[in-house]
């Protein structure tokens, strides 16, 4: 049986590949409808809004607002690399002029977490190819 | 569809987490057992399923493809309409309607619904954890694992922190639902966990993710369940305490506010439940008790404000408020729940609320009778999307008479 991930790594595909690519160069992209303007997080094959089929990759501001967080201190799903970053804090993320994604917040102790703090985004490599977003205070 | 239908029949088999010495049972075998206990009930064959309805429900271990056709293979029975329930802890409800409508439609005059997991026994890189190749593969979760979202725990955590600074609840208000859910366990020989706790060690219990405890989430169980709906002409002839369907109303994929920015202290049960109500012709003070998709204690405090048996916001007081047991002024959970009772796979906990419902209005509930009940509200809750509760919401209502 093949061995679990530290860290679950995605499977790239071309739907998603200018996601991780723009996050290994340090950019954050999400998809926007050409017709009503509407951000789609994460990718979408269609404007969940208008159904416009011509989504564009288009880069976005790094500055947010947490919508919500939880502290995790136990890894669930067995991909052990979390372990060693115990507690993890995990977030709902509203991206200015974006939309909402799921994102982990660092450089912030737990009790000092708030709704509605002000975050901004940087880029971690988690492949050759890929890198992700994470958020600390800004 | 007003009592157009009606159940005449359900099973739910002994659940197991697989201690050492238990027979493991395959999906199959549940399946089989859970059937066999819903006929015996019926007083029905599987051979009374030929021509007419089965319903399936998806399970994690299904192992090959076509499952509900291959669930008729197994047991033997040819129906001329095959119904599959792919809506998580939604499946039970969804499969109900759909049942209805075909009976209804005069498609069909019965359906057998069956839906059993063994999650436990999972082919799993995570030994122990229900973590099949559907639920770590795809789009779905290639945004999700990567990002550091572990598992539906920290998901409905997220929820509830939010819930938490929108609102006002308290670790004690929702720790009493856990603790009288399992106060119903110790009164169910079905149940999982049975032993009873105090609030005191629910506050105790382990922090997995802030603010949701180790108390705060469901066992998970390998087992299966099922019923038998059928019209209502035919149920009077079957047994003489019919349980009818009196409403149902469904909603997925629900956004309460903007698509992009959307409000999640809101559950579809905010439209599905006054749709149920509305067809049931019952107002509040007409149900005399709710069994809610207690995934998690929180999730039973927002159906309970979505239904309309508070205003929104208003949720942790009136658990504070009501006496919660089986005889007491606003009954919920009395099997235990998921949170005590087990959660066998994430399609089949639906299950629950509704055979639970259906064994109290038929008077069947013996040491956790709800005393005079002719009324009740169920609920289906299925699936997690991306940054909110609930993909599908179903709320039903039942009646020991038409």
């Amino acid at each position: 049986m093949e061995s679990i991930a530290a860290k679950p790594l995605p499977d790239i595909t071309d739907l998603t590949r200018p996601f991780w690519t723009a996050a290994r160069e340090g950019r954050l992209v999400m998809q926007k409808c050409p017709s009503c303007g509407t951000v789609n997080f994460h990718p979408k094959p269609w404007c969940i809004e208008c159904g416009d089929r011509g989504l564009e990759w288009t880069e976005m501001q790094t500055g947010g607002t947490v919508y919500s967080y939880t502290v995790s201190h136990s890894v669930a799903m067995n991909h052990l690399g979390w372990q060693a970053e115990l507690p993890v804090i995990m977030c709902l993320i509203d991206i200015d002029g974006g939309a909402r994604m799921y994102a982990q917040v660092t450089d912030v102790a737990a009790e000092d977490m708030q709704i509605g703090m002000r975050v901004k985004a940087y880029f971690e490599p988690i492949s050759e190819e890929a890198g992700i977003p994470k958020f600390r205070p800004a | 569809m007003r009592g157009k239908v009606a159940i005449v029949g359900y099973g739910r088999t002994p659940y197991s987490r697989l201690k050492p010495g238990e027979p493991v049972l395959t999906v199959d075998e549940y399946i089989a057992w859970a059937a066999e206990l819903a006929l015996e009930r019926a007083g029905m064959s599987k051979s009374d399923f030929d021509g007419q309805g089965l319903g399936v429900s998806h399970a994690e271990v299904a192992h090959t493809v076509n499952w509900s056709a291959a669930t008729a293979e197994n047991l033997g029975i040819s129906p001329n309409a095959l119904i599959r329930g792919d809506q998580g802890g939604c499946s039970a409800t969804s499969m109900l309607i759909r049942a209805a409508t075909l009976i209804e439609a005069g498609v069909i005059d019965r359906a057998l619904i069956v839906g059993a997991d063994t999650p436990l026994s999972m082919p799993s890189l995570a030994p122990g954890l229900p973590l099949s190749p559907e639920r770590t593969r795809g789009v779905f979760w290639d945004f999700q694992g990567p990002f550091g979202v572990m598992g539906a725990t920290a998901q409905f955590a997220l929820i509830l922190r939010r819930y938490m600074h929108e609102h006002q609840v308290t670790p004690e208000q929702l720790g009493k639902v856990a603790v009288t859910n399992r106060y119903h366990a110790s009164l169910n020989p079905g149940a999982i966990y049975r032993k009873p706790f105090t609030l005191q060690e629910y506050l105790d219990s382990r922090m997995l993710s802030d603010p949701i405890r180790l108390f705060d989430c469901v066992p998970i169980v390998n087992g299966g369940l099922a019923y038998i709906v059928t019209s209502a002409e035919s149920a009077k002839a079957i047994t003489d305490r019919p349980v009818y369907v009196l409403g149902f109303g469904e909603t997925n994929n629900f956004y309460s506010g903007s698509r992009v920015f959307p409000d999640v202290t809101v559950t579809g049960f905010s439209e599905s439940a006054p749709r149920a109500m509305e067809m049931a012709g019952v107002g509040h003070d007409d149900i005399d008790f709710l069994q809610p998709y207690d995934d998690y204690p929180f999730i039973s405090m927002k159906t309970i404000e979505d239904w309309g048996f508070c205003k929104k916001g208003e949720g942790g007081k009136f658990l504070e408020e009501h006496d919660l047991r089986f005889d007491g002024d606003f009954p919920m959970s009395t099997d235990g729940g998921q949170l005590s009772g087990g959660q066998p796979g994430g399609a089949n906990g639906g299950f629950m609320p509704l055979v639970e419902g259906v064994t109290q209005l038929r008077g069947e509930a013996e040491g956790r009778q709800v005393p005079n009940a002719g009324i009740g509200a169920v609920c289906g809750f299925g699936g997690i999307p991306y940054g909110r509760p609930g993909r599908s919401c179903i709320s039903v209502i039942l009646g020991s008479e038409a």
